[in-house]
């Protein structure tokens, strides 16, 4: 009798906790997916960036932005691979996703005409400006590639030191995400832009690139702006350093200043270059916790708040992260202020109206978020800044690409 | 022997012509037919999700790929590390006329069975060509060579303009009795095809070892000098095994292309070809069923693993990076197992497996 009682008990309470773990009070979920690389080639960003998105989600749904609505996002690992992508992608539309998070240049590429067929908005961490040609449905979330290059060309024409045009040279991830740039900055240049492209490199995975730097020395390069990721920037600064290259200051004449876009800076490039990324100039759209502002001192204490460690908590693709998943959350939150049913229309709808006094300003940017059905590059505002004492500091005030406008 | 087949009780064979045929017994015959029966039927009665369709569809092209490595390093004993290259030329193949009449062109939506022999043909020529050092190189060195055109075939589609330097090249809807075959019926529609494609290639397999030239390639395997010495020409033997592996890579090639509607560099690297490797070794280097265990097994462990790393994810939110990190972990490891305690593969439990069931319930 007694056991029969505590049987009852017992069950009561497993049905119990069954039920108060999967109904969520009447509220309704949200299906999203992401997929990204956690391992393989690129997971150094794709890492944090993954746990930004995870843990804003979860502070959005703990902290009832939504009200009793839930996001229930899941995040995969396609390890850098467009096959891996395109089985996650086709799960996450069987699951009934109303917006996908994409990660990498060619899977964006590759799934472009996808998006198109299932009319489906999708965020992606690349920012190639490729990927909004002949697509209605990809958001990038802060200006292209192609003009934070084109920002730091504007930057060195307007700072150069010396007489005569900046020569300048690209240095180049080889694939379509380093190379997206290219086309733009040359037709900037004709557009006007006063720098001189001396030479592209298109880098390898060279450990010593003595032989580079000294050429591109002896056809007078002055500036280096480089659009690829951190290793290889960071052995060239290196090299540089140790051939007495490197310039004290912006535009020191007879020495190589380095400039680069998004994926090329952050602390992973402090970490790996040390001393030599002193004086390294860097385009981001993202505040950084090296400066201590509302913005940093928030993603600070998320990363707190779910357990992040310190190399998490302080990269700015953990903001990335968070920032995508602030825009999803928003776009949602605002589909249901306007009592629309959150699906994929209605939230490509809500995206398209991010703008003007709609604009959204999450606290991970330099600038608002702000999208049309002509522009599908969410912050257009860049912030330079510059490696100084060990820390990126941030160089003037936020600023916008003169010459994209005269290119696009 | 009894004049019934269905009474058979042994293969007591009187003439090589009998020795030569596909199926032994009737009890043979009706097994496959009942076994391709189901493969045909089975989509009709539980529908699957467009994912797991997509990788029962990636699943049957590795297999013709692999057919294409059992071939040569499997049955003509040539290590080739560059397979994947070969399934590349394939795609590439569509992917050019993609790039030159554009993709929704007439040729690669309506005469895509065209398209498809058409790569088949192209990655057999480039087999031969690649299969030219085999007449000069053995075991390592070989492999290098093969390795060598992996690196060249990379760079070729990285640099030049014309294979988008590796983007994404897109290959349009395909058109079929019924019209266009639109994305709710494209992987269900592939899965039809590619089984043709594969039970086509599967039997030709089958039937390419019984002839004159099937046997030149085992004998070539285990000893080409005596080979030679019988009056086998070994090097003609050697080029014409990688022209048939390069066909049924660029067959493969081209599967993957229209399945996945796009051609990109990702999915023909070294890592790749290593995973191909993987899978012959894991089915069973020179056995025709080897050829479908390995990359049933590794495409199936693969997505197992996904599942319980995100399974394991959902307890261990920050312990993201060791669940994701099972997945290539498992991948290493299978292979050494193998390699270690079951060298001959999956295939050699399959013919354990048959051997027993056609004794049993007699013990001897």
């Amino acid at each position: 009798m007694k056991s029969n009682k505590i049987f009852t008990a017992l069950l009561v309470l497993v049905v119990m906790f069954a039920f108060t773990s999967s109904v969520n009070a009447g509220g309704k979920v949200y299906k999203l997916g992401l997929s990204l690389a956690i391992t393989g080639p690129t997971s150094d960003a794709g890492n944090p960036y993954s746990k930004g998105v995870e843990d804003y989600f979860k502070f959005a749904n703990e902290t009832k932005i939504l009200g009793d609505d839930k996001i229930d996002c899941t995040i995969r690992d396609d390890q850098y691979k467009t096959d891996i992508t395109k089985r996650n992608f086709e799960d996450y539309l069987d699951q009934g996703i109303v917006l996908y998070l994409n990660y990498s240049t060619g899977s964006t590429l590759g799934l472009k005409k996808d998006f198109e067929e299932e009319k489906i908005a999708v965020i992606p961490a690349s920012f190639h400006r490729g990927n909004l040609e002949n697509s209605n449905y990809i958001f990038l979330p802060v200006a292209s590639y192609s003009e934070q290059v084109i920002v730091m060309s504007e930057y060195v024409a307007n700072n150069h030191k010396g007489g005569g045009t900046p020569k300048v040279a690209l240095f180049l991830h080889p694939s379509a995400f380093g190379r997206g740039p290219l086309a733009d900055t040359q037709a900037a240049v004709k557009a006007g832009l006063n720098i001189e492209i001396v030479e592209v490199v298109e880098h390898g995975k060279d450990l010593d690139n003595t032989a580079m730097l000294k050429r591109l020395m002896s056809k007078g390069v002055q500036y280096v702006i480089s659009q690829t990721i951190q290793s290889p920037v960071a052995t060239m600064l290196k090299d540089a350093q140790r051939l007495g290259l490197s310039a004290s200051s912006f535009g020191e004449e007879g020495k190589l200043t380095f400039l680069g876009a998004h994926y090329t800076g952050g602390n992973d490039l402090i970490a790996l270059a040390g001393a030599a990324s002193e004086g390294y100039f860097w385009v981001c759209s993202y505040n950084l916790t090296s400066e201590d502002t509302d913005g940093t001192k928030q993603q600070l204490a998320l990363a707190k708040l779910y357990g992040r460690d310190d190399k998490a908590a302080n990269s700015h693709n953990y903001a990335n992260g968070i920032m995508v998943a602030q825009v999803a959350t928003e776009a949602i939150r605002r589909a249901k202020a306007a009592g629309l049913k959150v699906n994929k229309a209605n939230l490509h709808k809500i995206l398209n109206g991010m703008n003007g006094a709609n604009a959204y300003h999450p606290y991970t940017t330099v600038g608002p978020v702000t999208y049309s059905p002509t522009d599908h590059a969410g912050v257009d505002m860049l912030q330079i800044y510059t490696v100084n004492g060990g820390a990126f500091k941030k160089v003037g005030v936020p600023l916008q690409s003169a010459f994209m406008g005269k290119i696009q | 022997m009894s004049a019934n087949t269905w009474l058979a009780t042994g293969n007591f064979y009187t003439t090589y012509k009998q020795e030569q045929k596909t199926f032994f017994t009737s009890l043979d015959r009706s097994v496959f037919t009942f076994f391709l029966i189901i493969l045909f039927a089975w989509p009709l009665f539980f529908p699957l999700s467009n994912k797991f369709m997509l990788v029962i569809d990636n699943t049957l092209i590795a297999v013709v790929a692999v057919m294409g490595l059992n071939l040569v390093t499997g049955f003509a004993g040539l290590i080739s590390i560059g397979h994947a290259a070969f399934v590349g030329i394939g795609a590439y193949t569509v992917a050019s006329f993609c790039r030159t009449m554009g993709d929704t062109h007439i040729i690669i939506t309506h005469f895509w069975p065209l398209m498809i022999i058409l790569s088949g043909l192209v990655g057999a020529g480039f087999g031969a060509i690649v299969g030219l050092p085999a007449l000069r190189l053995k075991h390592l060195y070989l492999a290098i060579a093969t390795l060598s055109f992996q690196m060249i075939f990379q760079w070729v589609i990285n640099f030049m303009t014309f294979f988008n330097q590796g983007q994404t090249i897109s290959v349009g809807r395909v058109f079929w009795f019924t019209g266009k075959v639109g994305r709710k019926d494209h992987y269900f529609f592939w899965y039809y095809a590619i089984l043709v494609v594969v039970i086509l290639l599967g039997f030709g397999f089958r039937n390419l070892l019984k002839t004159r030239y099937g046997r030149c390639l085992i004998a070539v395997r285990d000893n080409d000098r005596a080979a030679d010495a019988m009056g086998i020409n070994p090097g003609l033997t050697k080029v014409y095994a990688f022209a048939l592996a390069g066909f049924f890579a660029g067959v493969a090639g081209a599967l993957h292309a229209y399945v996945y509607r796009g051609v990109g560099f990702e999915s023909f690297t070294l890592h790749e070809s290593i995973g191909y490797l993987a899978m012959a070794i894991v089915g069973g280097l020179g056995t025709l069923n080897g050829s479908f265990w390995g990359p049933v097994f590794i495409k199936f462990l693969d997505l197992q693993m996904e599942h319980l790393s995100e399974a394991i994810g959902q307890y261990l939110p920050s312990g993201m990076n060791l669940t994701t990190a099972m997945k290539p972990f498992t991948f290493g490891l299978v292979i050494v197992l193998f390699l270690m305690y079951e060298s001959r593969g999956i295939a050699n439990w399959w013919r354990i497996t048959k051997s027993y069931t056609k004794l049993w319930p007699f013990r001897y």
